[in-house]
């Protein structure tokens, strides 16, 4: 066997030991992963605790989304009805949608993740627990406060996906728009640190073993997943502060009249919007592929297939998003590109989808509430695909735009590939956090009444679209025959939301929360998280042999339990997981996790406050807010990155492991080039915008900016790319002094500083006036980004130099010191490809 | 990054592919001569990289030292047949605007 590491992995034929071991090594597990008490449990940040108040929270928000479409159903049930205003329902229906898609559907698959991965990974807890605090208090604080709006009557209402000229402050003039803006910008940071946490997590915490060969679909989906919110989530976060700023500032990318194009605002949020529908499907295909193979009592049929399926799905979402603007006037040829993408995409859904049929045909399924959900699943789903395929075909689109045939197929699509693998999962996976299983009986009128329910109200719901009834309009005259079928789907809407409340009483009757005495493996899975857990996961990490190792080793419960794998105790007298290597899972190092702390709280408040405090032009509140995040911040991570007493300790077995690491080896390294994706991202698609720009108004655009300005920029930014590489190297130096490595940063941060505030100067000098044209809002924006990764540089740079001061920065190697040196390196380049961009494109070339 | 970009090259060569297309339908909107036949050239551009792949992994299956190896190779060979069929749909419209 071949080794990616070095490690030998004949040493894991040591395991299972055979020694007994001692009873205090539970109790100090016990201790040390023990949930705070009283007050100080709000600080909590093991996965086990986080994950269900994640989920808690994302189900809350379903439930009140799901109230909205209740009032959208009842104000169409009939032509003509006033149960809400004209503005009331405008309000009510864009939140529905943005509480659906923004704060239900992508946290719930992240919360999932959140809860479930370490388990089936066999982790101790995620690489980032604080992260995962912080992600989660950011999005219920921030997600609360944007819900409460609808009962101000200050609620968005321009539609989930905001249109300019519509969103513009010409036609929008209030704050709601605001809220959308800002609100929703800031729940994809949260978002994106989710993100993060979990990428990392599924390529370096996995229990020895597990390669990617063995990997639960549902840590791939995850991955997947995760990896396509770094790439698409940007764009949207991009688009919100491009409107935002025309909104506040009057910089006119979105007016065709000063050289911007509400296109423009078209192509970026579908860039994320398509693929967002992916990002909430695929985590659930991960989770159908999981309970398919255990309520099937089988193999998963077609597993290197259905990886394959789930990364081409990610692949092709990225081609499809003009797909929703083939009515725009597009070129024919581009037009034709998307259609044929939008059906190749069919392609890997429909090998998950007969993979799944293949597997139930292959194994003996019991009908029980799970199995159920997912048939359901399946039938939907492939209903909304079906339609999803016809809708790629431009000439059907072009009929149906904007109807409610529209509505019904994401809804079918989402229901089918989200909704009902969600409520299947909740019956699957509930003995793993309730001291009782959900009730099979009720769990079957829940499914019944939900499945009718949700046909009754879509299925009439394409033939209002193809009758020609438009999407969001508040109300229909009599004589338009719409009157029967909306009555129909209003009936229906109230027999899926009986469906809903029958299993919040199943909820109430039975979910007890523990993570100890949990009801257990209810439906005989064969996945590591079934193993027996406590705050700790599970006693010992298991050396994985096979995809389903309960089912294919009888003893492994048993032997996990006794502490006779990897880590049956705390080896540093910390919390810890093994660190893993990303295609075979060889052990590399003991990570030592950070316990319980109310920075990232705290700092997720104020961050949230910054954003949203601005929502309603509170600015001195915001500002002050924003200020202290940054104590928050510094204070969370202070206690991280601490210099370990013994450079190596024994995890079991006799073998050794190194207790940190740096470089592309270490878990830190990965979480910030995954960071760094995002932010190069969300400058690509400026740099898209910039020549979108040029290419549909090229009549607005001059040479402004004087290249000769580069001369100094471009020799700053190679400056501080220099002296970051020169710290580097002589940390790694034994005769360097103390203090020479950091000033190293400090003067690349200094460096930084000379370079844009060079290329801020030439713009100045040049006189550019950002409301004058899109051209110069553009210049502005990419000056603005550039700005913020210079101000964060300096604090890195003054954060190393303390550290340095403490003796907190380790030789030759330190983690903080490569992710600051990664960082500073970006915001050169960055910074230099901007300068050169705009001052040589159009017509300095 | 080897596996890594045996796992995934085909789905890398879809993508190249579709946003070479992309930018070529926008840069030359229309259905010009010339826009046409820059999409046939990357398309074919695009199959040949597949077909490559295809021979790659093909042979990185049949030589492959463990497991993982082997998972990887077929899952990378159905990848690029996969994007194979993908790139050659998607030159379609060039041929036919």
């Amino acid at each position: 066997m071949t080794s990616e590491t070095g490690f030998d992995p004949e040493l894991y034929k040591r395991f299972p030991t055979r020694e007994e071991r001692p009873d205090s090594e539970v109790e100090e597990l016990d201790r040390i992963w023990e949930a705070p008490r009283g007050w100080a449990f709000l600080t909590v940040v093991n996965n086990n605790y986080i994950g269900v108040f994640y989920i808690g929270a994302a189900f809350l928000f379903f439930l009140l989304a799901g109230v909205l479409a209740l009032l959208i159903r009842t104000q169409l049930a009939l032509p003509l009805n006033g149960i809400l205003s004209q503005e009331i329902y405008n309000q009510v229906f864009t939140m529905h949608g943005t509480v659906m898609m923004f704060l239900f559907a992508v946290p719930m698959m992240e919360a999932l993740g959140i809860l479930l991965l370490p388990q089936m990974l066999a982790a101790r807890d995620l690489p980032f627990p604080r992260l995962s605090a912080y992600a989660f208090w950011a999005y219920f604080t921030g997600g609360l406060f944007f819900f409460a709006s609808i009962f101000f009557a200050l609620a968005p209402n321009s539609g989930w996906f905001m249109y300019p000229p519509l969103s513009s402050k010409i036609y929008s003039p209030g704050i709601n728009a605001d809220l959308w803006l800002l609100g929703i910008g800031f729940i994809e940071i949260a978002a994106i640190a989710g993100a993060i946490e979990l990428i990392v997590g599924v390529l370096k915490t996995r229990a020895p073993g597990m390669t990617l060969a063995r990997m639960p679909i549902f840590a791939w989906a995850l991955l997947v997943f995760a990896g396509m919110i770094l790439i698409a989530f940007p764009a949207i976060i991009l688009c919100t502060l491009l409107l935002e700023l025309e909104r506040a500032l009057n910089w006119p990318f979105f007016d065709a009249m000063r050289g911007g194009d509400p296109m423009l605002w078209q192509h970026l949020f579908w860039f994320f919007g398509h693929p967002d529908v992916y990002i909430i499907f695929l985590p659930a295909a991960g989770l159908i592929s999981m309970m398919v193979a255990a309520l099937s009592r089988t193999e998963l049929v077609g597993y290197h297939l259905i990886v394959l399926a789930i990364l081409a799905t990610a692949f092709i979402s990225f081609g499809v998003w003009s797909h929703h603007m083939f009515t725009t006037g597009m070129p024919r040829l581009s037009i034709g590109f998307f259609s044929a993408a939008s059906m190749a995409v069919s392609i890997p859904a429909g090998i998950q989808l007969f993979a799944w049929i293949a597997t139930f045909a292959a194994g003996k399924p019991r009908y029980n509430t799970p199995t159920l959900f997912l048939i359901g699943a399946l039938i939907t789903f492939v209903i909304g695909g079906l339609t999803g395929v016809m809708l790629a075909l431009v000439p059907f689109n072009w009929q149906v735009h904007d109807t409610h045939f529209i509505v019904a197929h994401f809804h079918y699509v989402l229901i089918g590939g989200a909704v009902f693998p969600m409520f299947a999962a909740f019956y699957y996976w509930m003995g793993m956090t309730s001291r009782r299983p959900l009730s099979e009986r009720l769990g079957k009128w829940v499914f019944w009444l939900m499945f009718t329910g949700m046909q009754i109200t879509f299925l009439p719901m394409h033939l209002t679209g193809l009758m020609g009834m438009p999407r969001r309009v508040w109300t229909y005259l009599p004589h338009t025959d719409w009157m029967a079928t909306n009555m129909i789907s209003t009936v229906g809407a109230f027999v899926l939301a009986a469906g809903v409340l029958l299993f919040l009483i199943d909820l109430a009757r039975n979910f007890r929360f523990t993570v100890r005495h949990d009801a257990g493996n209810t439906y005989g899975g064969g996945t590591l998280e079934w193993l027996r857990a406590g705050s700790y996961s599970t006693r010992s990490i298991p050396v994985v042999r096979s995809r389903q190792p309960l089912w294919d080793d009888p003893d492994l419960r048993d032997d996990v339990d006794k502490g006779r794998y990897f880590l049956p105790f705390s080896a540093t007298g910390n919390r810890e997981t093994i660190i893993t290597s990303p295609v075979r899972a060889e052990p590399q190092y003991l990570q030592i996790l950070p316990g319980p702390s109310v920075w990232p709280m705290l700092s997720a408040i104020f961050t949230a406050g910054f954003f949203l405090l601005l929502t309603i032009q509170a600015y001195w509140p915001a500002v002050f807010s924003g200020v202290l995040v940054l104590p928050c911040l510094i204070r969370w991570l202070w206690d991280t990155d601490r210099p370990v007493a013994s450079d190596h300790a024994d995890v079991g077995g006799g073998i050794r492991l190194p207790t940190y690491s740096t470089g592309p080896g270490s878990h830190s390294w990965w979480a910030v080039v995954s960071l760094l994706v995002v932010i190069f991202m969300i400058w690509l698609m400026t740099v898209f915008s910039w020549f979108f720009l040029y290419g549909v108004h090229t009549y607005f655009w001059a040479e402004m900016g004087e290249p000769l300005w580069l001369i100094p920029i471009l020799g700053g930014y190679g400056a501080a790319a220099g002296l970051v590489l020169l710290g580097r190297h002589l940390l790694a130096r034994k005769d360097s002094t103390l203090w020479s490595p950091p000033t190293q940063f400090l003067l690349a941060a200094g460096a930084l500083m000379f370079a844009f505030a060079a290329d801020f100067i030439g713009w100045r000098s040049a006189g550019i006036d950002p409301e004058a044209s899109s051209q110069a809002a553009l210049v502005m924006t990419f000056l603005a980004q550039q700005g913020q990764l210079v101000a964060v540089s300096v604090i890195m740079a003054l954060y190393v130099a303390v550290r340095n001061a403490r003796g907190l920065i380790t030789r030759p190697r330190n983690v903080t010191f490569d992710v600051v040196a990664l960082f500073l390196l970006y915001t050169a380049g960055q910074g230099a490809a901007s300068a050169a961009l705009t001052r040589l494109f159009p017509g300095g070339f | 990054m080897g596996k890594w970009g045996l796992l995934l090259g085909g789905l890398i060569v879809w993508a190249v592919d579709f946003f070479a297309l992309y930018a070529i339908a926008s840069i030359l909107p229309g259905t010009s001569f010339v826009a046409r036949a820059l999409a046939i050239v990357v398309t074919l551009a695009a199959l040949a990289a597949d077909a490559w792949l295809i021979r790659f992994a093909w042979k990185a299956a049949g030589s492959a030292g463990d497991e993982v190896d082997g998972w990887i190779a077929r899952t990378g060979l159905a990848g690029a047949a996969l994007s194979f069929v993908s790139v050659l749909w998607q030159g379609f419209p060039a041929i036919l605007a």
